[in-house]
């Protein structure tokens, strides 16, 4: 089971870069159709479950605006 | 601002919230493999001085990295970093910067700090032409390629800059593309354990540019073409100049030990103090 967060503010849209969206190996991204601040179309995850947590689209993403965490079993308490 | 950080994100300084390149530039994905080489290896920015000349790769650590950077003229980062680690052996000199102004403006300081093996990590981004400016031929432009300085396809032929520091000698010399990350982020990290000049060449991607010239595309495209057209050091060998032709050999080149000048200077410097002491008390 993985997280896979979005940066949206970070990204720098699907439309030209578009890297993540090469490289997941279970094509777990989307183009999106909302813009972030910059007017840029940062992608969407279609589905979490799939994800093997292969990180390659966190390492690849040159704006850092990927994160992908193992999600923990039990949520600690905020 | 986001809730979440990324993790590399304590290295970077808090109010750069952007990287300075275009989308799908791969200078970021050079950028993230140098963090994460020094968030695996444990080290602290504080020890690090990152120096850069000019050009968009030379953005790499001067707005963005939290450490001390050094946002040299045009071809003269590996001079100035040679200044910095002789003066300060201590600290982890790196020198990031690009194609044009490490092989072109700044070619002989590069070969020249290989030749005399200073401790330096340089990591060479290679994106084959100049980004910044406008898309100038430069020495890495692959032979016949159509840019705004060469509107016939320039004659030139490309450097083979990661050959060039072999022959002068360096201890450490890789290559990788921007499709390699991973195999990227652990030569950096070998680069930086290695006591003497290593240098890492990272081909990249510059969509705006090149992709307008050479008609690869988008990055993604980019990024397609490095998979398919790299070649390993090991296979390569084996093969005839006329095999090799446009294809990307990538690999770690050479990795020996060497003598190191800083640290034979800090062996002098400690040898004729003590001689002084001797000469005083006779």
């Amino acid at each position: 089971m993985s997280e896979i967060i979005i940066l949206k503010n970070s990204c720098k849209g699907i439309e030209d870069c578009g890297i993540c969206m090469s490289v997941c190996p279970k094509n777990l991204f989307a183009p999106s159709h909302e813009m972030n601040e910059r007017g840029f179309l940062p992608p969407r995850v279609i589905d979490e479950d799939p994800c093997t947590v292969c990180m390659n689209c966190m390492v690849s993403c040159p704006d850092m605006a990927i994160v992908v965490a193992k999600k923990k079993k039990t949520k600690e308490p905020k | 601002m986001d809730a979440i950080e990324h993790p590399l994100r304590k290295y970077t300084r808090p109010h750069v919230t952007r990287t300075t390149t275009c989308p799908g530039c791969g200078n970021g994905i050079v950028a993230q493999a140098i963090l994460r080489a020094i968030d695996e290896l444990g080290l602290e920015m504080d020890d690090f001085v990152f120096v850069s000349g000019i050009g968009c790769s030379a953005w790499i650590p001067s707005p963005l990295f939290a450490a001390d950077t050094l946002h040299t003229t045009h071809g003269r980062p590996v001079a100035f970093a040679t200044g910095v680690k002789l003066g300060r052996p201590d600290m982890n000199v790196m020198v990031v910067s690009g194609d044009g102004d490490l092989t072109a403006i700044g070619g002989n300081h590069l070969i020249h700090a290989a030749r005399k093996n200073i401790d330096l990590t340089v990591v060479l981004v290679n994106n084959g032409i100049y980004g910044m400016t406008g898309g100038q031929t430069a020495p890495t432009t692959p032979l016949g390629l159509t840019t705004i300085t060469s509107p016939y396809g320039t004659m030139e032929h490309p450097l083979d800059i990661s050959a060039t520091i072999v022959a002068a000698g360096a201890p450490f010399v890789a290559r990788w593309t921007t499709a390699h990350p991973r195999q990227l982020t652990r030569s950096i990290k070998k680069g930086l354990q290695k006591k003497g000049f290593a240098m890492i060449e990272a081909i990249s991607q510059c969509p705006v540019q090149f992709g307008r010239v050479s008609k690869l595309g988008k990055a993604t495209d980019f990024l397609q073409h490095y998979k398919k057209n790299s070649i390993s050091f090991s296979k390569a060998s084996g093969l005839s100049r006329e095999e090799l032709a446009g294809r990307i050999v990538i690999g770690e080149f050479v990795d020996i030990e060497k003598p190191e000048l800083s640290s034979q200077w800090m062996d002098l410097k400690h040898q004729m103090g003590q001689e002084a002491q001797c000469h005083n008390k006779q």
